[in-house]
Order: C-alpha cells, then structure tokens, then sequence
C-alpha cells in the first residue's frame, strides 16, 4: 500500500490529522509520503512543532489531549520518521516564508509539487489536511 | 483456561494510533506462528487490530474484556502455512467429520493449534494438542482410535498426522482445509 498525504493546515489538529494516519500507515506495512506546504511546515518547523496553537475556541481541548493520554506532536513527528515515513517541504513556501532546510526537524527532504507529484502518481491513497 | 502466549504487550492507557505502532514493533520480533497478547484500554483497539492484522497478513484470533482492559490475540502469519504442501496420504474433509460428529461415530478430533487458538473457538469435544508438545504428548492418544487431525488450514495438521503415523498411529486422517472454514458447532473456552 503507498499513501500520498499533502498537510497544508498548521494547527494541533491539523497535527493529529496528518501524523496519526500517517504513523498508522506505515505501521500496517505501507510507504507513506507527506508533502508539507503553506502553514503545514508548521508541522516539521523545529520551533513551532512543538507549540502548534489550537483552533478559536477550542482551546479546552487542550485537556482532553491529556486525559486520553494523546502522545505529543513531537513524539509522533519523531514516530513516523522513525518508521520511514518521507517528508518533503514545499520549496516555494519555504522561498515565499523565507525559511531554510536548517529551519526543519532532521531527515527532511525539500522538493517542489512535481516531486509530490511523482510519488504520489501510483499511490493507493492520496488524502488532503 | 490459560492462554499461552509468546509476548504480552502492555498498551493501556495509550490512545490511537500507539497501540498500532507498538505492536507493529513487537510483531518483527516474534517468530512465525507465535501468539502475542496486547493489553488495550484504547476501545476503538478492537476494530483496529482486527484490520492491522487483515492488512499485514497477520491471523486475529480474538478479544476478551477484562474489565477496562481489553485483551487482543494475534498471531503471527507463518510463510510456510500459505503454500502447503500435503504428504500425509490420507485427508478427509470438514463436511465429513461433520457428518461423523453429527452420526455420534466414534472418533477422535485431534486439534493441533496454540492453545489461544483453541481457546477461542474449536470443535465440541476435540482433544488438544498443540503441534509443538506432540512429540512428548502423543502418548495420551489412543493408537487404534480413527484420529481425525485439524488445524486452521490443513498445513500443521498435516505434519502432525505424518509424526503420528511414523509413531504407529494406522488410523489417521488430516482434515482439510480445516478450522478457518468450520461453519458447525463450536465451543469456547475463554
């Protein structure tokens, strides 16, 4: 099985969105690949990975991540890179953002939409967040 | 009656998707046919395991609740077990020991799989055995008795019924293709 994800949302449950589906994925024997664009390099941003901000009044959320005992971002970032899942960020976001390579967490690739393209041509499932 | 499993996993208290994760991890390092026990609070576990295992070409045997915990059983997939190749000469098939059973004839079942296996649904009445213990055990079977060998698909009681044969059992039949596609009665015993 190839999964294809595209994370454009940068928030804490865009977070979950993206790596829980992902690190399920590759645990079930499947090649998974996420393209980090716009707000989504959020999500592998060294600093900002670790603080991701809640969506507008869902703040007291926050406890419920608690409660059902919910890994933090950054260990399930660290999970799914364990597990091999690729990670490519958007080169013309990081240009128009003015971020670099050295902005990211470790093993990260950076490509452009036509390198999201040819993985995910053939892939079984492509999901959007 | 105990289960015996090769590893117990303990995920209580993690939620979605570390249960997943953490037996992925664990599964790589069992050996084919081995049985793990995971330990989950997560209650959307169940339907996840049960399609982990279909996906990864693992077995679900099943789960028991134990309070807040639940209890899943898996089993590892053995490579060996999808291309059988059958030696034993002598094989009947699963609508004729129904018909047996239901004739009251007198017969041994002689089922060959770990015991969660077992545990988790098996013929009323058959002797357990699992294919690992039949070399020290074969002696708790009767030499001249009509032993009708199963398994969940034809391969371990393959082997078992040639090791009884070589051992001067003369009636013996394995039973193809065996418990994966039993539709009659079962017991359980967990």
């Amino acid at each position: 099985m190839k999964i294809a994800i595209i994370a454009a949302n940068g928030g804490m449950f865009d977070a979950y969105k993206v790596f829980n589906v992902a690190t399920a994925a590759a645990a079930t024997d499947a090649e998974v690949g996420i393209f980090f664009t716009f707000e989504g390099l959020n999500l592998i941003h060294k600093d900002a990975h670790k603080n991701l901000s809640m969506p507008a009044g869902a703040e007291h959320f926050l406890e419920g991540f608690k409660r059902a005992n919910v890994p933090p971002v950054d260990e399930l970032v660290q999970m799914a890179s364990e597990m091999g899942v690729k990670m490519t960020a958007c080169q013309m976001t990081m240009d128009v953002m003015q971020l670099e390579k050295e902005h990211f967490i470790e093993g990260i690739d950076v490509g452009g939409a036509v390198t999201f393209l040819a993985f995910a041509k053939d892939a079984d499932v492509t999901l959007t967040f | 009656m105990e289960v015996i499993v090769n590893k117990v996993l303990d995920a209580k208290g993690l939620a979605c998707p570390m249960p997943i994760v953490k037996t992925k991890k664990e599964m790589d390092t069992l050996e084919p046919g081995q049985v793990m026990e995971i330990q989950a609070t997560d209650k959307g576990s169940t339907a996840d395991l049960k399609a982990w295992a279909e996906s990864t070409g693992n077995q679900y045997l099943g789960t028991v609740g134990d309070g807040d915990i639940l209890k899943h059983y898996l089993r590892k997939e053995s490579i060996q077990e999808e291309k059988p190749e059958s030696k034993h000469p002598y094989v009947t098939t699963l609508d004729e020991l129904s018909k047996k059973i239901a004739g009251n004839e007198k017969i041994t079942v002689l089922d060959v799989r770990e015991s969660a296996e077992f545990a988790f649904g098996h013929i009323p009445g058959a002797v357990h055995i699992p294919l690992g213990e039949l070399e020290e055990r074969f002696e708790e079977l009767n030499k001249n008795d009509e032993i009708h060998v199963i398994c969940r698909t034809g391969s371990r009681s393959d082997f078992a019924s040639q090791k009884l044969a070589e051992k001067g059992f003369g009636n013996v039949k394995n039973v193809i293709p065996g418990m994966q596609e039993w539709t009659d009665s079962l017991e359980k015993t967990h």
